[in-house]
């Protein structure tokens, strides 16, 4: 079976499809979405001026890649784009819980003792995992999706390579930087496994060719991308310490991360900003 | 504030002297509107005055990210999010820019950006009054973006034609960069100005208590005010052009009747445009108040350097260990 | 611990805009080593157009026109560059309705010069 859907008016009118590029759409929106909201936390406080700088437009241009999603859900009839990223309760999302983790000790306003590691191995392992993902959508049945994934992977290649030169560098400098990196990644390998996941219409995403593969797909090109980087791969399996954010599953540091970045939108959600 | 010159007076007459000719000759360049580079000679006046504007320009910058980026995660739209955060990526960029300029003219002191980033966090480099101020609402963002950059505007643009060419270069490059920066405030100022009665009442709330920083954001009109104006050796060696007065009021003619037309007041009833003196007349802010604000304490200076101080010490692993030789890719 | 000066570099950056462009100077920066430099540099200088080529060069390893040399030249840098103020173009209108002009890179520029007392 091969069909192309050209327009969200014909995604709707099959209600197994639509659910399944729904629930995909927040994947990928969500993700990015959180992912830039933690980098945006991050702004003025990196490492060094020339690295903020940079950094800084990875995240906009990842924020910008989860707008490009939430105006395809828009598109489909599930609302405004600001109130989709503004004005979704926790178990409405549908980022990997990983993704949501805070930046470190300390708020961005008081006291943030933000852990650069962190930064480091969870934005390389996302920007992996990235590749992965759009790489299988970029042939999506869903004709706009494929031209989003397209368009963003224009843009990965320097995100990918910016956080790759980071982990490459800081494994093997001096031995405080390889212990903190080495204990984030042991961490990460604990949580980061919903990430790679689909969640509960994974099959029917697959089904409906909205994804060239499915999440054991994913999973195994993500380990092989990942394995030519790490100097030391953790032993035992990935997991998902705190359940599946592709199924609504959150901690408190999602909460945390929705009450800043929604305050001033919930202040008047009627007001024009 | 300054202690990057320590070989002191005693040097200097003999100094001045043996380079009696170096200094015409220097001298007559400038008159003649020639652009000095970092490497040419140069009187250590000059050279002094250039490194105290420019690190102190630089470190506001880089302070002044931390006023607006309080609001970054929190802007109310997707648009709003991105813009500012581009915003205040640019005056990281800025303060980059900035800096590089005033680590060349160090170089000879044997100073670096490391002594730049000590001599903040101790105290003996002073960062804009502005950037000691609080950011209480969301109309601070707009107003930092419109009024705060509209007064930096005013000050950099009057030193697009500074007599030093790396930092005239940078100011090129950042003056381009406010255009977009003006207008991204403006923008945010349009939408609450234009808004509903709480978006009005936070933003004549935040002009009424950023009037006075503004104000003093030019400093004192003459030396006697606070006692330590440095405006005539900038204007003498064509590195500005215009008084701290020429400038506040230039700001007052290019914003106030924009502030005026969005149906905003200022707290000051006293203002007015005095058609025979062809000026602006205001209330002076308290100039004792600025100079308690510069030297750090301001209503939020402590918790400003603390978290620039977090920021760099908490991150000093991470460059420490950039000193071995990395992998090639 | 290391002293950050010694292994933090100025790298200067260079890029080209098209085929026919001449490799143009941007500015500098300080990175501990080229591979950094490089991923800096793009950023920085050049997020807002479009580049097909970046160079960076270790400012040590450039070998400059001394002050006297220069003094012979005429000595200017091209920096001509345009910013995206695309998505703020509606505020003209509305300035206009309220009888103000909007801050363009014109306006703005203009205010190099200001009136003396």
């Amino acid at each position: 079976m091969s069909k192309i859907v050209e327009t969200a008016e014909i995604a709707r009118q099959d209600p197994s499809y639509y659910q399944a590029l729904r629930e995909l759409l927040f994947q990928l929106a969500d993700d990015d979405f959180i992912i830039s909201f933690r980098g945006s936390e991050w702004l003025g406080l990196a490492p060094h001026i020339e690295e903020d700088v940079a950094y800084s437009s990875i995240t906009q241009n990842t924020m910008g890649h989860a707008v490009m999603y939430y105006n395809l859900l828009e598109e489909l009839g599930e609302g405004d784009a600001n109130f989709l990223a503004h004005d979704r309760g926790a178990s409405d999302r549908r980022n990997g819980a990983y993704l949501e983790k805070r930046n470190g000790e300390g708020k961005y306003l008081e006291e943030p003792y933000f852990d650069w590691a962190l930064a480091v191995v969870r934005n390389y392992f996302y920007e992996s995992f990235k590749k992965v993902k759009l790489e299988a959508i970029s042939t999506s049945s869903y004709k706009p999706l494929a031209n989003v994934a397209k368009k963003v992977l224009m843009e990965h290649p320097y995100h990918f390579a910016h956080w790759k030169l980071w982990i490459k560098q800081l494994q093997t400098s001096s031995e405080e930087a390889k212990k903190r990196i080495q204990n984030r990644i042991e961490e990460a390998w604990e949580e980061f496994l919903d990430v790679l996941e689909l969640g509960n219409y994974g099959n029917e995403m697959v089904q409906h060719q909205l994804i060239a593969i499915d999440e054991e797909t994913i999973k195994g090109n993500w380990l092989e991308e990942v394995k030519t980087v790490l100097v030391a791969m953790p032993e035992g399996p990935l997991g998902k310490k705190y359940g599946s954010g592709r199924n609504g599953e959150h901690t408190s540091d999602l909460d945390q991360a929705l009450g800043t970045l929604a305050e001033v939108f919930q202040s008047d959600k009627t007001a024009i900003w | 504030m300054y202690n990057y010159v320590e070989d002191g007076d005693s040097k200097t007459s003999a100094y001045m002297e043996q380079d009696q000719e170096k200094y015409e000759a220097f001298m007559t360049r400038i008159e003649a509107g020639e652009k000095i580079e970092a490497d040419d000679w140069m009187p250590a006046d000059y050279r002094q005055a250039l490194i105290k504007l420019i690190s102190m320009h630089g470190i506001s910058e880089i302070m002044g990210a931390l006023p607006e980026k309080e609001w970054v995660p929190k802007a109310p739209t997707l648009k709003r999010k991105l813009g500012i955060m581009a915003k205040v990526q640019d005056e990281m960029g800025h303060g980059q820019l900035l800096l590089r300029v005033a680590e060349d003219l160090m170089k000879p002191y044997g100073k670096t950006r490391e002594d730049l980033m000590e001599d903040l966090l101790n105290g003996d480099l002073k960062f804009h009054n502005v950037f000691h101020m609080p950011t209480k609402t969301w109309a601070d963002a707009g107003m930092v973006g419109w009024l705060v950059d509209g007064a930096a505007i005013i000050s950099q643009t009057n030193m697009l034609d500074a007599s030093y060419g790396p930092y005239q270069r940078a100011l090129q490059r950042i003056c381009q960069e406010e255009v977009f920066h003006a207008q991204h405030g403006e923008s945010i100022i349009m939408a609450l100005a234009e808004g509903n009665d709480y978006q009005r009442e936070i933003l004549q709330e935040s002009l009424n208590r950023w009037w006075p920083a503004l104000l003093m954001f030019f400093g004192p009109s003459s030396a006697e005010t606070t006692g330590s104006s440095k405006q005539d050796i900038m204007i003498n060696y064509k590195i500005r052009k215009s008084t701290n007065e020429e400038l506040r009021q230039a700001f007052l003619s290019k914003y106030l009747p924009r502030v005026f037309s969005l149906g905003l007041t200022v707290p000051d009833e006293t203002v007015r445009y005095d058609e025979k003196e062809e000026k602006w007349i205001y209330k002076q802010p308290d100039w004792e108040e600025f100079k308690q604000i510069i030297r750090n304490k301001g209503p939020r200076s402590k918790e400003r350097l603390r978290v620039r101080e977090i920021a760099y010490e908490n991150n000093r692993w991470v460059r420490q260990a950039l000193a071995t030789d990395p992998v090639s890719v | 611990m290391a002293k950050e000066s010694d292994f933090y570099q100025v790298y200067e950056v260079f890029s080209r805009r098209g085929n026919k462009a001449p490799m143009q100077h941007q500015f500098s920066l300080l990175a501990p080593n080229k591979e950094m430099a490089m991923l800096m540099a793009q950023e920085n200088f050049m997020r807002r157009e479009e580049v097909i080529d970046v160079w960076v060069v270790r400012q040590s390893d450039i070998r400059k026109m001394t002050s006297e040399e220069r003094q012979g030249l005429t000595n200017r840098l091209d920096n001509k560059e345009y910013r995206t103020t695309k998505g703020y173009g509606y505020l003209r209108q509305k300035w206009k309705e309220k009888e103000q002009g909007m801050l363009d890179e014109k306006e703005i520029m203009s205010w190099r010069e200001v009136k003396r007392k």
